[in-house]
């Protein structure tokens, strides 16, 4: 089976950590992009088409938090999940109250991540489905009644 | 003036017995000696509250008795009597520790008022003495509780500052071990070398990983859920979960919980938790065979829930640090010393308590005790007000 790429956006602070995550997904085949802020993620999202983003809850000026509200506003199908430190689960739990699909604990394992990213992917993918269809039969409805 | 118990050591019989006879009759209990020698015999019989003492007697002298009695018991009051005009030996007396002294011929009634003065400086001496020995407790105590707690949240800052190059070095390690398995690298020369190598990144980030968490879940405090949780079913399953690992190592857990009220307003997670940390040392104390038993008391107020196990035992000099963070006895990778440091403040975070019970050899039993509801929690909570609030009294106290 050929794997269609997901379009991922990584957003953390820490550039170290980006540059490595970034690396290794492109490694599995995904079309990665990234940005170290809040603001700048919001930027990259009016430029792609992005399926997923990884984002960190704690980062300086508009957290984690904050983006993933302001996501959930401009783009209600792009999928979101939280990477959080180990003491903030509750504020993960609090994200995906606000639509994250799921979150992880930093450091992630690898497996873990790929599961993740997989399922999301597939959430969007699914939805997208579903509005295509309700596209398709409002417009052949449309189409009969006229 | 009962139970004081008051020698009268005086070479004159004569001397003795009148005053024997009217002081008897005041309440005292009297006990009597001739000389230095029986003075010292009397005292090292039974310990004496007042002694009575004659500063000319042949052999020993009343300063040489009096010198002897403030060296081994410091607690004795030492009333001199001297001859009329050599008030220097009174003098004297007093300056190597007697309470007074008073001129022969004795009046009687001003002799039993300084029997009484001394008694009561004798009393107020234990007092002071005890308020001196509960202060230094406290103060030992405060000092390790303060300790331990800013140890906690030091620890728990430089774990959350450990997690973010921690993710770095774990995304390095798998990006590594991704390249590695890819078909270009099949030939690589020395490829097993760099396969290994990270192989021990790979464990040491796990290791690594396994401190930082274990520590952060102990500042999970805001969140306490509390329900109804009955202990019953959280024996049940945490035994049940832990089961798997005791029969590999042929240990037979037993649970004796009949009779007991298992039903307790509390943190279901957490104490799942306590649970699980209690099972999983009581498994790691045992070599092999053994019995661990899990048991549950009650009382209205209070729950008393105990693991026991027959393994190894904790030394005594190791009780005093089991709670301490990175307290471990086991060797480096195997246990970070965070478990019972973290369900101890769990365990207090419920309003609880943790008792150890060891013997090296015999087994440890660890009794958590917790409270039947939240009220009954209030009311630990208000000890702990009083307790705080002495705890800062002898801090502010500028005199200590």
């Amino acid at each position: 089976m050929i794997k269609i790429p997901a379009k991922v956006l990584i957003v953390d602070d820490e550039k170290d950590f980006v540059e490595m995550f970034s690396l290794r997904l492109k490694e599995t085949g995904e079309k990665v992009f990234t940005a170290h802020s809040g603001q700048a993620c919001l930027e990259k999202l009016t430029q792609e088409n992005i399926d997923v983003v990884v984002l960190d809850i704690k980062m300086p000026g508009m957290d984690g938090v904050e983006t993933l509200k302001e996501i959930k506003k401009r783009y209600p199908i792009v999928e979101v999940i939280l990477l959080t430190g180990h003491g903030a689960i509750e504020t993960a739990v609090e994200g995906m109250k606000l639509g994250a699909y799921d979150y992880l604990l930093k450091p992630a394992d690898a497996n873990e991540m790929a599961k993740k990213l997989e399922g999301a992917r597939k959430r969007k993918d699914e939805q997208e489905e579903r509005i295509r269809k309700a596209e398709q039969k409002s417009l052949l409805r449309r189409g009969g009644n006229i | 003036m009962e139970n004081i118990r008051l020698l009268l050591v005086d070479d004159e019989s004569d001397f003795r017995a009148p005053l024997k006879k009217r002081l008897h009759k005041r309440g005292f209990t009297i006990l009597e000696a001739g000389s230095g020698d029986e003075c010292q015999a009397v005292m090292k019989e039974a310990a004496v509250d007042v002694v009575v003492l004659d500063v000319k007697m042949p052999g020993m002298s009343g300063i040489e008795v009096l010198a002897w009695i403030k060296e081994n018991y410091q607690k004795t009051e030492v009333i001199m009597l001297t001859g009329h005009a050599s008030a220097v030996d009174g003098v004297e007396g007093i300056k190597q520790g007697a309470f007074d002294y008073l001129t022969k011929p004795v009046e009687f009634d001003h002799l039993v008022q300084k029997i009484g003065q001394a008694v009561e400086k004798s009393r107020r001496d234990a007092e002071k003495q005890q308020e001196a020995e509960f202060k230094a407790k406290m103060e030992q105590q405060m000092i390790s509780t303060e300790r331990l707690a800013s140890l906690g949240t030091l620890s728990t800052g430089i774990a959350h500052e450990i997690d973010n190059p921690l993710a770095i070095i774990k995304e390095s390690a798998e990006y590594m071990r991704l390249l590695l398995g890819k078909a270009e690298h099949a030939d690589m020369p020395r490829k097993s070398d760099f396969e290994n190598a990270v192989g021990k990144i790979e464990t040491a980030i796990e290791r690594a990983k396994r401190i930082t968490h274990q520590l952060l879940g102990f500042v999970r405090k805001p969140a306490t859920f509390f329900a109804e949780t009955d202990l019953n079913v959280l024996v049940a399953e945490t035994v049940e979960f832990a089961a798997k690992e005791a029969e590999s190592k042929g240990i037979q857990i037993v649970q004796d919980m009949e009779g007991a009220n298992g039903i307790i307003w509390s943190d279901p997670y957490e104490i799942r938790q306590i649970l699980f940390n209690l099972l999983t040392n009581a498994i790691a104390a045992i070599e092999s065979g053994g019995t661990i038993t899990v048991s549950l008391k009650d009382t209205d107020s209070r729950v008393m829930l105990c693991v026991e196990d027959t393994g190894e035992g904790i030394p005594k000099e190791n009780l005093e640090k089991i709670f301490e963070p990175f307290f471990t006895t086991k060797p480096p990778g195997k246990g970070t010393g965070l478990g019972l440091y973290v369900m101890n403040g769990i365990t207090k975070r419920l309003g609880g308590k943790i008792d150890i019970t060891s013997r090296v050899g015999k087994g440890t039993r660890f009794q958590v005790t917790l409270p039947r509801s939240r009220e009954a929690c209030g009311d630990m909570g208000e000890n702990k007000e009083l307790c705080v609030d002495i705890l800062n009294k002898i801090k502010g106290d500028p005199a200590t």
